[in-house]
């Protein structure tokens, strides 16, 4: 083929936006295109996605969807093809919960802890910075939901600047999941959920489950807010 | 000028007329490990006449204590024939390979029993008799077959000489003056070793699927390790990665004296990459992340989860890491739209945090129903509740039955369930 009908082709695709998802053209930056949770509020108060390139952060307390927002992520990057990596120190992933969302268990990674280990986070952290390095996936999520406030502090302060530096030239986006802030990048985006309780329907035995909600705030202070809705599966 | 190399007696080892044959010239032909034939043209520099190549080869043949028949002609088929049917030396002058053959008998052109019972009905006993007969009536009989016994018995060529390969050995080995300890000096010498062995894969269009490294050590033990990546590679920095790391998890107990590296080759993968799809990742990147997280994998807790096909809740098993070609279809799908694949109109799905293993509860029930949970980390009185959800499976193994409800605390939604068999409480997971 010639560099005349490639460059032809390629105008073509880019013309007609063949898929958001289609491997980058020449001179075409993945990391400008973010990662799209596919749930529309987050991904409008997000301004399309998370960030690749950046460590960003979904916090919140016990139910408040953080979980299920990550979980939608990862399930919408290895939907399309793309690799995906879960650091999980408190083996907290329900793989059942990942592949209901419509994720394909196949091309997510998954870095399970040691039940009842205190060294389960820095080696989460050191597998986490492998995963990073290898600039192989599109999306690692370190989950550090339920972790010790104390064991959090007792990482090196370096840890999420050198995580930032690794992950600053690559499309690789970096989520961090915890009960509280943890850390953010400096382009990357910082999600606090507080629950709006759960919702339920029918009563008596046939009483169901059907969701939870959410308000979600984007930014360090924030200022802009959206509710979130997520189903049950049951 | 070729030369027919045959031993009518049993060889000390099956290749041995080769190697003395690829001492004279790398253009060898072998029929099994007798008779094999030699390209000789050229040699005349080194051997002036014909019969001091035959005297060299023989000499060559007694210093390995082989007692071959030799023959050299300037046709394939006569040099082939006459060395398995003349003992010592035949040397045969151009234009003399039909009357050098005549006397031969016609057993040496290897006919079938049915054909050389047929030969000898029509009176034909040597390769001479066979020669004088009219190519145009063996045509007639026996077809094309015919003419080309005809030719075989003038001793004239019907097919060109085609070279044996050498056998491929991809193995590398490193002699070192001085005793080496620790891995850093070990990464220099293993590009050394590995540089080498890769290029010569590369070069024949190969990967190496496995490879195994022999460390000899300066006690005279071997410490020897194998490493079978997820994909072939030929890359010398993946290969080094890989066996670096795998050296840092199992170190020689002594310092090293030599290195042997031998790959196990397989054919070059041909990939056709798509236009639209996402880029896949490289097999090697890949394999080399995984040894890096060696000490996840090796223990079950790296990998990719598998749903079982059973009710029983939170069934998985983790396998290996190795995704494979992405399905168009899928992908299109999913691509195609907005919302997640699960959750209709942009919403996401609730997602359970487990707790492996479940945690033992303590539940107080009203009326039939969970009133107050207590558990590890987990307390609260139930605001609302959702079940029972009764479950049960696998009687005929690991039996289990089950009591689930999904109950709101003041501080979350969590699963619980009530083991029916053992009659205790448990919480399954955070519903978040």
């Amino acid at each position: 083929m010639t560099a005349a009908l490639k460059l032809a082709l390629e105008d073509l695709l880019r013309a007609r936006c063949l898929r958001d998802e289609a491997p980058p053209l020449r001179g075409q930056d993945r990391r400008l295109t973010r990662l799209a949770t596919g749930i529309v509020e987050v991904d409008a108060l997000l301004g399309g996605g998370f960030p690749r390139g950046q460590v960003s952060e979904v916090h919140g307390p016990a139910s408040s969807g953080r979980t299920g927002l990550v979980v939608a992520c990862a399930a919408r990057v290895t939907g399309s093809g793309s690799l995906a990596a879960w650091v999980d120190p408190g083996d907290r992933l329900d793989p059942a919960s990942a592949a209901e969302a419509g994720g394909d268990l196949a091309r997510l990674l998954w870095l399970r802890g040691r039940p009842r280990s205190s060294r389960n986070l820095p080696e989460a952290v050191s597998g986490a910075g492998t995963v990073l390095g290898s600039g192989l996936f599109d999306v690692v999520v370190l989950d550090l939901g339920g972790a010790p406030q104390a064991e959090l502090q007792r990482l090196p302060h370096t840890t999420w600047v050198r995580f930032q530096r690794l992950i600053e030239d690559s499309p690789t986006a970096l989520v961090l999941v915890g009960d509280a802030h943890v850390a953010q990048g400096p382009g990357g985006a910082s999600l606090s959920l507080r629950p709006r309780g759960a919702r339920w329907s029918g009563s008596g035995p046939g009483r169901l489950l059907r969701g939870l909600g959410a308000e979600v705030h984007a930014g360090r202070h924030g200022i802009r807010s959206a509710g979130l809705e997520l189903q049950a599966f049951r | 000028m070729f030369g027919g190399l045959h031993s009518p007696v049993r060889l000390p080892s099956e290749g041995a007329l080769l190697v003395l044959a690829r001492e004279f010239t790398p253009r060898v032909e072998a029929f099994g490990a007798t008779p094999v034939l030699l390209d000789l043209n050229g040699l005349g520099r080194a051997w002036p006449t014909p019969r001091a190549l035959g005297e060299a080869l023989l000499e060559r043949a007694r210093a390995r204590c082989l007692e071959p028949q030799v023959a050299l002609a300037w046709t394939r088929v006569a040099a082939l024939v006459l060395a398995r049917g003349r003992p010592g030396l035949t040397v045969v002058p151009p234009g003399e390979e039909a009357a050098a053959l005549g006397p031969l008998p016609l057993g040496l052109l290897d006919l079938s029993t049915e054909r050389q019972d047929l030969f000898r009905r029509w009176g034909l006993r040597t390769l001479g008799d066979l020669a004088a007969l009219p190519a145009k009536g063996l045509a007639e009989r026996f077809g094309p077959e015919g003419p080309r016994l005809r030719q075989m018995a003038r001793g004239e060529d019907d097919v060109p000489l085609v070279p044996t390969p050498p056998p491929q050995s991809f193995e590398c080995t490193l002699e070192l003056d001085w005793p080496v300890e620790g891995l850093e000096p070990l990464s220099f010498l293993l590009a050394r070793v590995l540089e080498p062995l890769c290029g010569g894969l590369s070069g024949r269009g190969r990967l190496a699927a496995a490879l195994e490294m022999e460390l000899r050590l300066v006690d005279g033990g071997v410490h020897r390790r194998a490493l079978k990546p997820a994909a072939p590679s030929s890359q010398v920095r993946t290969w080094r990665t890989l066996l670096l790391l795998d050296l840092e998890a199992h170190p020689p107990g002594e310092a090293i004296q030599a290195i042997t590296v031998r790959a196990e080759p397989t054919p070059a993968r041909s990939v056709q990459f798509s236009l639209l799809d996402p880029a896949q990742p490289s097999p090697e990147r890949l394999a080399e992340t995984l040894a890096r997280l060696h000490e996840w994998t090796s223990a079950g807790r790296g990998g990719a989860a598998s749903l079982l096909d059973t009710h029983r809740p939170g069934a998985f098993v983790m396998e290996t890491f190795a995704p494979g070609p992405v399905s168009s279809a899928r992908s299109r799908s999913v691509a195609s739209v907005s919302a997640p694949v699960g959750g209709g109109q942009g919403r996401g799905r609730v997602s359970m945090r487990a707790f492996r293993p479940p945690l033992p509860a303590r539940v107080s029930l009203r009326a039939g129903a969970p009133a107050f949970v207590s558990a590890a980390g987990v307390r609260g009185t139930v605001v609302d509740r959702a079940g029972p959800w009764r479950a049960s499976g696998d009687w005929w193994d690991v039996a289990w039955s089950r009591e689930e409800w999904d109950v709101a605390l003041d501080r979350g939604v969590y699963r619980i369930y009530r083991d029916r068999l053992r009659e205790e409480w448990f919480v399954d997971g955070e519903l978040d």
